[in-house]
């Protein structure tokens, strides 16, 4: 497939890979356990500069990806155990403010991250196998990341504690009468959506081999959740398509005009206001449209039947 | 040691601002229900309003009022055409008033360019006053006593008159009140438009203060946000103690922690919601 | 040794007393009917005794052990379950979804990431046990907000019974329901194993005194009686709580 590709094709396809991290990671939250977060790009501006600043002193990809995991996790927790005490509306204030302290911070410690100007990555990704800085091998590397990621994901739904996550989501209090600690399950997800919002912002790094605060702003907060309603809520690989749609469409608007911005509040605005779930869900609809018509005409049968046996 | 007292009553002065217009998002909040992530822009929008009118010979307190009125107007348009229609659908209301917020900040930029500006202290009010040996300037002292003033017609509005006592009653029953013959709408309606024309408002008086820039408007409507969560959603009462309090640990910390002072007041916030979840003065939201 | 034991419980919610010295005890096997008109505190008492909110003062005591202090999850764990006076279920979840979950609250691999939920074989076969038993076998792919009120209401208890609680608490657990279905959800609480003690919150006089050993009398927060059914039917007190102006006794 990449063969098809020019260069400018693949790097855009390794972005949108990425993002489909990123995008999953805030989907799993939003649409598993019904957190809606503001400063979602806070965790990926965490990875990225740890790989900008510490990838000057360390050269094993491993560690630094490593790093890039477990910090961001780590902050969500601590974060989360705070934030989750409060109710959906101050979760949702607080992680939008959580999301500007880190890009304010970011802007703040210029000689540790160069500031507004932002800073260069000079760490490069080695697997053990030799140093891969061809658009080709990144695009690689990425799509096999994008790979994992869906599966770990994937496993976590279909587990136990996927499945009680989900039942938080839909009644916690029930699921307090049930039995369960509702808030470590809360943490554990958020901890896992933090840890891969800031594996995406480690793998940009490597890839765009420029950092800056804006990583972490609202705008780019509110891009990563079109992302996620693009695609569909409330599934795992709708956001991953949100991702691509929303990348395909940003480079192209971008191309012919600065108010990019602009374009996008008002597609949030009418996706909103025209109310229904994503493409993932329209996909869903028409799938049910198609194969419903077999179902009605199994179902008139059986009543049939059954009023038969009853006369 | 006078320094300190100059930068305590800038302190407090800020908090007043942030006072102002954390009290439209927490009424909005309190009363509505409603997230209102286009609050900040609408306080970029009120001040760009004034300086336009100002660069073309206007008078302050006349582009004040027209300010005011046009981020009013603003707010009633928002709240009929859009915001009535996601009542209820938290998720929903987030993405709407940020894309609107979006669409407002981006039309900002589009109009008015990307350089900062600045609105000049109005003639009557510039300058500074002497206690001592220590002058302070008359602006600020105007914008705490303005807050002040906010303050009282608030309590006034809220203990003393009918419409205090309507949103009452409607944010706790409002089919009852609907049922009353009282027009709901039109007081949702009502109540946007006052919070839309109080970020205006403070707009406008932040403008000498705090200057014109883009990104203004995320960063104003952090700051309010962390007001509102630490005072308490729907409580104007604990936006007032938490925005002074902001305003003065903010000022100071710049002085003493410059590239730390958002930190600081973030981590404020943290410690709040530790021990008060609901924030100072807040009720449990439904 | 009772199982379970209110001693002097008081909760006020600002000016507002909800429970007043409330007291009462359930012992091994009983079934212990909770009445009084609305408004007397019965579901708040139900909320004081699974933590739900925190009391002012009294204890309260779990097989003679303290649990004022515990998480309400907890409380699941030692054998305490309980339902809600409105269907408190996973509306968009299905029937078996709904049974799955209550299931594994108490399993070992309720923290588990990894192996995918659908094979575990142990739930598969308890899912399917519980929907014989209580023939919602064809309602298992359906929505739970598309069932009927009844069989919602039956689906409340059986998650409720799923963590096998040693004491059971039912919220008017025939609110809302027709004569018919009263009477099979009678039939249900009365044919429950005596390894199961029940503490039930009822309006309905029928289902109460076909049910009840012991019952105790609620009115403004406070108890006004404690005793067996018979006590309770010809107290003067009871009397005029129900018929001098207080909730209607439907028998």
């Amino acid at each position: 497939m990449p063969l098809m590709l020019s260069d400018f094709g693949m790097n855009l396809v390794t972005e949108i890979f990425i993002m489909a991290i990123f995008a999953m990671s805030l989907g799993l939250i939003m649409g598993y356990a019904g957190m809606v977060s503001l400063g979602h790009a806070g965790f990926f501006g965490i990875g990225a500069y740890l790989v900008a600043i510490l990838g000057q002193h360390i050269g094993n990809t491993y560690l630094l990806l490593f790093f890039s995991i477990v910090v961001s996790g780590i902050i969500a927790l601590i974060t989360g155990a705070v934030f989750f005490r409060t109710s959906k509306f101050y979760f949702l204030m607080i992680t939008l403010a959580f999301g500007q302290l880190v890009y304010a911070l970011f802007w703040q410690m210029k000689p540790l991250t160069g500031g507004a100007d932002g800073m260069s990555v000079s760490a490069i990704l080695n697997f053990g196998f030799g140093d891969l800085f061809s658009p080709l091998s990144i695009y690689y590397v990425m799509g096999v990341a994008f790979i994992i990621a869906y599966i770990l994901l994937r496993f976590f739904v279909e587990s136990p504690a996927g499945k009680i996550t989900k039942g938080i989501m839909e009644n916690e209090s029930r699921m307090q009468a049930l039995g369960f600690n509702v808030r470590i399950y809360k943490l554990m997800v958020y901890a896992l959506s933090g840890s891969m919002a800031g594996l995406s912002g480690a793998l940009y790094s490597y890839f765009n081999l420029y950092v800056s605060p804006d990583l972490s702003g609202w705008l780019f907060s509110g891009q990563v959740m079109m992302m996620v309603i693009i695609g569909g809520v409330g599934t795992l690989f709708g956001p991953a398509i949100g991702a691509g749609v929303f990348i395909f469409l940003q480079n192209f608007m971008s191309s012919y005009t600065e108010r990019w911005p602009m374009i996008m509040g008002m597609l949030l605005v009418i996706l909103v206001m025209a109310g229904k779930g994503g493409i993932i869900h329209w996909l869903q609809h028409i799938q049910k449209a198609v194969f419903s018509r077999k179902k009605i005409t199994q179902d008139t049968n059986n009543q049939l039947k059954e009023e038969e046996a009853a006369s | 040691m006078s320094i300190f007292f100059v930068q305590l009553l800038t302190g407090i002065a800020y908090g007043m601002l942030y006072f102002m217009i954390a009290a439209g998002l927490t009424i909005i909040l309190g009363v509505m229900n409603v997230v209102n992530l286009a609050h900040g822009t609408l306080f970029m929008l009120g001040a760009y309003i004034a300086f336009s009118f100002i660069s073309n010979e206007l008078n302050f307190w006349l582009a004040l009022l027209l300010s005011v009125f046009c981020t009013a107007i603003c707010g009633v348009i928002l709240e009929k055409l859009l915001i009535k229609y996601v009542y209820g659908k938290e998720l929903e209301q987030v993405l709407l008033t940020f894309g609107i917020s979006f669409i407002l900040a981006d039309t900002v930029e589009w109009i008015w360019g990307t350089e900062m500006k600045t609105l000049p202290v109005p003639g009557l009010l510039d300058g500074s006053i002497s206690f001592g040996d220590t002058a302070f300037p008359i602006y600020r002292l105007f914008v705490v006593l303005f807050g002040c003033l906010l303050a009282l017609l608030l309590w006034y509005l809220e203990t003393r008159t009918r419409i205090g006592a309507i949103i009452r009653a409607g944010v706790d029953d409002r089919e009852m009140v609907g049922a009353l013959g009282i027009h709901v709408g039109f007081v949702f309606t009502g109540v946007f438009a006052f919070g839309a024309a109080l970020a205006g408002l403070s707009g406008v008086l932040g403008g000498p203060l705090i200057g014109m820039y883009t990104g203004m408007d995320s960063e104003i409507l952090v700051t309010s946000l962390i007001v509102v969560v630490i005072g308490g959603l729907g409580s104007w009462k604990g936006s007032l103690i938490g925005a002074v309090f902001i305003g003065i640990i903010e000022t100071l910390g710049k002085v003493w922690f410059p590239s730390l002072s958002m930190l600081i007041v973030f981590l404020l916030m943290m410690v709040v919601l530790i021990i008060r979840p609901n924030g100072l003065l807040g009720r449990e939201v439904a | 040794m009772s199982l379970l034991r209110v001693e002097k419980i008081c909760k006020s919610f600002k000016t507002l007393r909800v429970l007043n010295n409330v007291s009462l005890e359930v012992q091994p096997g009983e079934r212990h009917v909770i009445i009084g008109p609305n408004g007397a505190g019965k579901t708040s008492l139900f909320n004081a005794i699974t933590n739900q909110f925190s009391i002012d003062s009294g204890k309260i005591f779990l097989e003679e052990r303290e649990i004022n202090k515990l998480s309400s999850h907890h409380l699941v764990r030692l054998g305490m379950s309980r339902t809600f006076q409105k269907n408190n279920l996973f509306g968009n979840l299905t029937t078996e979804e709904n049974i799955h979950l209550a299931l594994i609250a108490k399993k070992g691999y309720r923290f588990n990431v990894f192996s995918p939920l659908v094979k575990r074989s142990d739930i598969r076969q308890e899912t399917e046990e519980i929907l014989q038993q209580w023939n919602l076998t064809d309602r298992r792919q359906m929505k739970v907000k598309n069932l009927s009120y009844g069989e919602q209401r039956l689906l409340e208890v059986l998650l409720a019974l799923a963590s096998k609680p040693k004491i059971l608490l039912l919220d008017e657990p025939t609110s809302g329901m027709s004569p018919a279905e009263t009477q099979q959800t009678s039939e249900i609480i009365q044919k429950l194993p005596r390894s199961i003690s029940l503490l039930v919150i009822e309006h309905d006089m029928e289902v109460v005194f076909a049910i009840a050993d012991r019952i105790t009398v609620l009115h403004h927060g406070e108890v006004i009686l404690s005793g067996s059914p018979e006590e309770v039917r010809n107290n003067e007190m009871v009397k005029e709580i129900y018929f001098g102006g207080g909730a209607k006794l439907h028998a």
